[in-house]
């Protein structure tokens, strides 16, 4: 098992090193630089700012002054954020985003699995049609729109939970989580139906059940085990976009998290604060997948990791 | 197994419950505690470095500069208690209060702020607004590396209340840039200690009515009364700034009390506001235009220019807008010295359509396809479609509209303007020379391609002029030239604050400049 891990993160190297190729040229072909603004500066002033920032230099000797810095874990100052580095923004901001990503995975995990089995067991029934219809609104209405109905109902109409902000106590997390954590709800249990409906029909549960097993030992024995494979195969990429955060929720709830950083650091052109969260995407991502290969292993053991 | 299960669950059960109905976290709203809203992080509160208007808005409450404003803009002693002018204007000897403390305790002296002013100044700092000291003499030349010795630029300590500058000619404007925070004293000692940490809540020092309690990145600013400040104590204990970039949100958090004041209220939604006793509204220093590129067919004939100009119903605009924004065919906003309303090409159509008549398109006949841009925001929009109309209806021509990110927006202004774009200007300081130099040749803020000797003749002119009466005579020459004559910009409104302020917060004004002055500020439920 180790010594797969070890080979996957090994292989993973490479991969990071031409995404952050890609990405640093992606950056430099965007029109608008990091320190145009609506206030044109003299060219002196702006030959002093891009000889501190190493922007006076051929392009070549940029990507190759920043890759030296990576190798070497530092991810630079970020741009916009005077005095801050990289390092320190995503420090400040992923926990944020993972505590709000794990609640929602938890969630998701929590109602999709069950509503998926429900659904699958009770097949062709009202429970099988009300979970679907649950599952079929998650994936479809947009999370900015969840996220208003959760805000106008639960915060303006009954004054449950605040509107906004993220002070520490429960009440100001239930509605991000919720609003979050829909859509994974959705997927899961789809996906957890399809999955079950096809092992409910195989041979070995009909000799399970013929062997005299009640319902419950079959289901979860026989049936869920083994409908959970494709549950894991999307939990990982799920589980790495969840906790890097959400733009939308984080923006409609004001939450201090990293999604946010995605977009603005574009908009900004907050070059080093763009690598820097495209990396981290990358690299949970790739944790993310290893972690569901070793998964496989553990529920099938049919599947080897090597 | 099922037992577990049911632990688990039971456990999940009492948790929730635990929340809902047990202690509630929410805690009534204390009187001392002021809470509003900012719209995005502050870039930085290192105020040599701050060029926007968020990390202004927690610097003014934090520090103090040599002067302030009072409402009607007019200059006010504040860290300095008085100045000198010399007779031809180019030396200022600022007197420092002798009783003003910085938070650590220790006094404030003319050296900070020479400190200040050469730190903008370095070319190591790379400070954007370090050009607001070009008038200072060998400035720009220290600034650029031409000159490395600091002794040589036109500023120091005479002794450690009195602090001396030099110009290189007289600046009619020069006494109000000391309240623009990048000329702030600073503590050179604290900057050395904690390098790019000194602006952390633990190691800062400021001399402002409030100083920084907490700063939660991305989430708040707390600042808490300094109880060494020289002024009146401020009348709350604290203030907290959420960050907050999502319009929706920031008024579902007001609706629900969750913050006190709210400084911007997106222009589809004002009419909902308008006749709460919370809402306020206010005109401040920001001009919106549209420029041409002078350069470019059919904006190479001033004629055209002219009648785009007359084609337009300014009247209509705020009733667009919904903002009480003022409509202006001037360039010098309302509540700046030199404002005059007279000044531009009003409303006309006869007159735009027989100028177009003139420039050989005579009821619009045969013009040329043209294309207006402005950056992507939802007011822009409304905006560039109501110039649309305006120009179809009266000019009968087509032009097409095209939007952008903000900063594609403003590469192509810089690298290749198209024929007509949007851009709007704000005052770093209340004076016409900030408004008026945009559109001299040499400015870099000149996306017009418009060069006119005469106009920067003017500028320069009235720059140094120290009569008031006589500079008011020259910026009437130049707002002519600008607006009427060679017209290469066309001004539409001059922008207003819309806010949202709780009716018992007292003691907070809306200011021309659009500063977020806390200092005065008091809260009272019992009225």
């Amino acid at each position: 098992m180790i010594p797969f891990i070890l080979k996957r993160i090994f292989i993973s190297i490479p991969v990071i090193f031409v995404l952050a190729t890609i990405t640093f040229c992606i950056m430099r072909i965007t029109p608008g630089g990091p320190f145009d603004k609506d206030k044109a500066i003299p060219p002196e002033i702006k030959a002093n700012i891009e000889a501190k920032y190493h922007l006076d230099r051929p392009l070549w000797s940029q990507y190759f002054y920043y890759m030296k810095g990576l190798i070497q874990g530092d991810l630079g100052p970020s741009y916009k954020y005077l005095g801050r580095s990289v390092t320190d923004i995503i420090k400040d901001s992923l926990p944020v985003s993972v505590e709000l990503g794990l609640y929602a995975a938890f969630l998701a995990f929590l109602l999709g699995i069950p509503l998926g089995i429900i659904a699958a067991y009770k097949h062709g029934t009202w429970l099988d049609s009300s979970s679907m219809f649950i599952a079929i609104s998650g994936i479809t209405l947009p999370s900015f729109l969840v996220a208003a109905l959760l805000i106008y109902f639960f915060s303006f109409k009954m004054g449950w939970f605040p509107a906004g902000l993220w002070e520490g106590g429960w009440e100001y997390k239930i509605l991000p989580v919720a609003a979050l954590g829909l859509r994974p709800v959705a997927i899961i249990a789809r996906l957890m139906r399809t999955s079950m409906l096809d092992v409910i029909k195989a041979d070995y549960v009909r000799t399970a059940r013929a062997k005299g097993l009640s319902e419950f030992p079959v289901i979860l024995k026989h049936v869920l085990k083994n409908s959970l494979i494709p549950v894991i195969t999307i939990s990982g990429p799920l589980l790495a976009g969840i906790i890097t955060g959400s733009f939308v929720i984080e923006h409609v709830f004001a939450i201090p998290g990293m999604a946010k950083h995605f977009i603005l650091a574009v908009t900004n052109r907050d070059y080093p604060l763009i690598m820097g969260v495209t990396l981290i995407y990358a690299v949970l991502l790739i944790l993310a997948n290893i972690l569901v290969d070793v998964l496989y292993a553990v529920i099938d053991p049919r599947i080897k990791v090597s | 197994m099922k037992k577990i299960y049911g632990i688990i669950l039971a456990l999940i059960i009492l948790v929730i419950a635990w929340n809902f109905f047990g202690p509630k976290k929410f805690h009534s709203h204390p009187e001392k505690e002021f809470r509003f809203v900012i719209a995005s992080e502050p870039p930085t509160l290192d105020w040599s470095l701050a060029t926007d208007n968020v990390s202004a808005d927690i610097l003014f409450n934090l520090m103090e500069g040599l002067i302030q404003f009072d409402s009607d803009l007019n200059v006010k002693p504040a860290l300095a208690e008085r100045w000198d002018i010399s007779s031809d204007g180019k030396r200022y000897t600022f007197h420092l209060r002798s009783d003003a403390l910085w938070t650590d305790g220790k006094p404030i002296l003319a050296s900070h702020f020479v400190d200040g002013w050469e730190r903008l100044l370095n070319p190591k700092t790379a400070s954007d607004y370090a050009y607001f000291l070009f008038d200072v003499k060998n400035a720009k030349e220290y600034n650029a590396g031409k000159l490395t010795d600091f002794d040589t630029v036109g500023i120091h300590a005479q002794d450690d209340h009195t602090l001396v500058v030099d110009l290189w000619h007289p600046a009619s404007y020069f006494l109000k840039i000391p309240f623009f925070w990048v000329t702030f004293p600073i503590r050179k000692d604290i900057i050395e200690q904690f390098k790019d940490a000194w602006t952390d809540p633990k190691n800062i020092v400021t001399c402002g009515p409030f100083r920084l309690k907490e700063w939660k990145h991305d989430y708040s600013v707390t600042l808490e009364a300094n109880p060494s400040y020289y002024g009146e104590k401020p009348k709350i204990s604290t203030a907290t700034a959420y960050i907050i970039n999502e319009d929706s949100t920031a008024l579902s958090l007001y609706d629900t009390n969750k913050v006190d004041l709210i400084r911007r209220i997106p222009p589809l939604l004002i009419s909902h506001y308008k006749n709460l006793a919370d809402y306020k509204n206010s005109p401040f220093l920001r001009g919106y235009y549209y420029g041409m590129n002078v350069k470019k067919k059919p904006f190479t004939d001033s004629r055209i220019r002219k009648a785009f100009s007359l084609a337009i119903d300014r009247s209509q605009l705020s009733t667009i807008l919904q903002g009480n924004q003022i409509p202006t065919s001037s360039w010098i906003p309302k509540g700046m010295f030199g404002y005059d309303e007279t000044i531009g090409l009003k409303f006309d159509k006869e007159k735009a359509q027989l100028l177009l008549a003139q420039a050989g398109y005579p009821k619009g006949e045969h013009f040329p396809s043209i294309k207006m841009v402005y950056d992507t925001r939802d007011d822009n929009k409304i905006i560039a479609e109501f110039l649309q109309s305006q120009w179809k209806e009266h000019l009968n021509v087509t032009v097409s509209i095209d939007n952008q990110e903000w900063k594609v927006h403003l590469k192509m202004l810089e690298t290749n303007p198209p024929e007509l774009w949007r851009l709007g200007w704000g005052a770093d300081f209340p004076d016409p020379d900030n408004f008026m130099n945009l559109f001299t040749s040499y400015s870099g803020n000149n996306h017009t391609q418009w060069k006119n000797k005469e106009y920067d003749q003017l500028i320069e002119e009235a720059a140094k002029e120290l009569d008031s009466q006589k500079r008011l005579t020259l910026y009437q020459k130049a707002q002519h030239l600008l607006t009427e004559e060679d017209v290469p910009i066309i001004p539409l409104f001059i922008d207003s604050q819309n806010v949202l302020l709780k009716s018992y917060v007292k003691g907070y004004t809306l200011n021309p400049m659009s500063n977020n002055i806390l200092k005065n500020i008091s809260i009272s439920k019992n009225d």
